[in-house]
């Protein structure tokens, strides 16, 4: 027998190597890889090239001087537009399909499934959805909208739509959710005082929803800030519909220039783990059924 | 007279709100219709100036040409590769270290904690470019190790995801373990992995299609179709076709790289739709 001390010293060394794998992990693709990032934005490295230099804070210069990058900034910004959207028709959703029963079902599995499909998939049909001359939206709605062309805005709202599109079966669900929660006798309450359809759902659903509706914009926008299939597959490169990721990716991947992207990948990170962590200190990330 | 004109109200409410949902089901379907369709059409009839709705003769060989001429199942099975090794590694990974976090006494436990946690922080843009540069000068680009090896690591969210599951495995089980002698990976493998089942399936269930339908990385390191993965297949193609060559055959493609999704959707739709994993909910 062995004795108190032992065994807890013995559990304290396993737990330790339960979880070494995901620390090496952490320490080698995390880690390391922002140390680098940080280190690239402060010089001129070059891949092709051999010899490096530090250049300070030129690469910020550089990228703020970047025509294309103040455009990616606007755009990834604008393109946010569509996760208040779909949220808003995701709560609406959520009221309509709230009850029990096979219709109400299957028109939830129906607006969940872009969740589950493949972006490529998604933004090769909608390219051809948009397209100007033969594509279908133009002639059922019958109108003559060039969304794919080099116009400030209509690729804009092509992108708007196709995320609108996907994204409201997601807040959809989470709505469902937070509607379990709210205790009937408060609609029955409301009833009782004659407050209208809109009342109960502006003074009751709206506010009592709100973690939900916070939730979601906040990783709505975290999500949004990292787009990079709409801006290559929908947009194809478009400098009126790229993002701050599809820069990171021309001009480091691309082009080779390292100290640009790597400047404008450090800046999306900082905002990103500024807002996971407003995220994080607002939650408690608990599951619900 | 006042009961009844809100009645009146409420009922044409009421229909022009299913009028409203409908419409939008039938928005939800068009696209998948319309991709199915055009797969079945020809080249001319894909980018006639008046779309039609149906093929005029369906040409279901677009379908048989898509697995014969294009390196189609070569890219399933790379797909596969990544599924199997990443998802059989990294849940076993993720899954040990979830149970010393919920289950063991460890030093320093908070703090690795909400290290590990920081790292669903990081955007993987501001991760990728010294990634590739690490990937290239190890010579892995263009083979599917970049893909895989990160993921042989675990993964934080699932991790996340079963420290929570796995706290409420009451310790009274352990501890009569630990007393007949079981060693710690004997009580993983014998009490909380077989008690755990619900939510790793439920989490090797999100992983898979996540990994079927992963573009960005993939797309950056697998240039030949040697090791493509089929979103990076099909996205080469898209970049071939979508000039009109043969649109058809794209959209064919696109379907079939589709459907097994579309499946495992409709087979475990419980799992996507009423047990939401993560939200973060507090008044």
């Amino acid at each position: 027998m062995r004795s108190a001390s032992t065994l807890y010293r013995l559990e304290k060394r396993w737990s330790l190597v339960f979880i070494a794998l995901p620390v090496i992990g952490f320490f080698t693709f995390t880690i390391s890889a922002m140390v680098f990032s940080f280190w690239f934005s402060l010089t001129d490295f070059n891949p092709v090239r051999m010899e490096t230099r530090y250049v300070g804070l030129e690469n910020f210069r550089r990228l703020f001087a970047d025509a294309l990058f103040r455009q990616a900034v606007f755009n990834t910004f604008f393109l946010l537009i569509s996760v208040p959207i779909g949220m808003f028709f995701g709560l609406l959703l959520s009221v309509y399909l709230q009850q029990k029963g096979a219709k109400n079902y299957a028109l939830r599995l129906l607006y969940y499934l872009p969740a589950v499909s493949s972006v490529v998939a998604i933004n090769i049909i909608f390219r051809y959805l948009f397209n100007g001359e033969f594509g279908l939206l133009n002639h059922l709605l019958n109108i003559d909208v060039q969304w794919l062309g080099t116009g400030r805005w209509p690729i804009k709202f092509a992108i708007i739509i196709r995320n609108v599109w996907a994204a409201m079966g997601v807040a959809m669900v989470l709505y469902l959710a937070g509607l379990n929660n709210i205790p009937a006798s408060y609609y029955e309450a409301a009833d009782i005082d004659g407050a209208s359809i809109f009342q109960k759902f502006f003074m009751i659903t709206v506010p009592l929803v709100r973690p939900i509706s916070f939730f979601l914009i906040v990783t709505g926008i975290i999500a949004g800030m990292q787009n990079f299939a709409d801006a290559q597959l929908l947009a194809n490169g478009n400098p009126q519909g790229i993002t701050v990721v599809y820069y990171i990716w021309v001009r480091g991947i691309d082009a080779n220039r390292y100290g640009v992207a790597s400047a404008a990948s450090i800046l999306l990170g900082a905002i990103i783990m500024l807002m996971t962590y407003v995220q994080f200190r607002r939650s408690s990330w608990v599951e619900v059924r | 007279m006042h009961e009844k004109s809100e009645k009146f109200v409420l009922k044409s409410f009421h229909i022009g709100a299913t009028l409203l949902v409908l419409l939008g089901a039938m928005t939800m379907l068009l696209p998948y219709i319309w991709m199915a369709l055009t797969a079945l059409k020809t080249p001319s009839e894909a980018f006639s100036m008046v779309p039609t709705f149906l093929p005029e003769a369906p040409q279901f060989h677009n379908f048989r040409r898509v697995l014969t001429e294009f390196p189609f199942w070569r890219a399933v099975s790379n797909t596969m590769i990544v599924e199997l090794s990443v998802i059989s590694v990294g849940t076993i990974v993720s899954a040990l270290a979830a149970f010393s976090f919920a289950k063991l006494r460890m030093p320093y436990k908070k703090t690795l904690l909400l290290m590990l946690l920081s790292s669903m922080m990081v955007p993987y843009a501001t991760v990728m470019l010294p990634q590739y540069r690490a990937f290239q000068a190890l010579g892995m680009v263009d083979t599917l190790w970049p893909i895989i090896l990160p993921g042989l690591f675990g993964n934080a969210a699932m991790m996340f995801f079963l420290i929570q599951y796995m706290r409420g495995i009451p310790d009274v089980l352990i501890e009569s373990a630990k007393i007949d002698g079981a060693s710690y990976l004997g009580i993983f493998v014998r009490i909380i992995i077989p008690l755990s089942k619900p939510a790793l399936a439920a989490q090797v269930i999100f992983w898979f299609v996540g990994i079927w339908n992963d573009y960005f990385a993939p797309s950056i390191y697998l240039t030949s179709p040697r090791v493509q993965t089929l979103q990076v297949l099909i996205a080469s193609l898209n970049s071939t076709y979508a000039s009109g060559t043969n649109f058809p055959l794209l959209m064919a493609a696109a379907t079939l790289s589709s459907i097994p999704m579309i499946l495992i959707f409709l087979f475990f739709q419980r799992y996507f739709l009423s047990t939401v994993i993560l939200s973060g909910v507090k008044e």
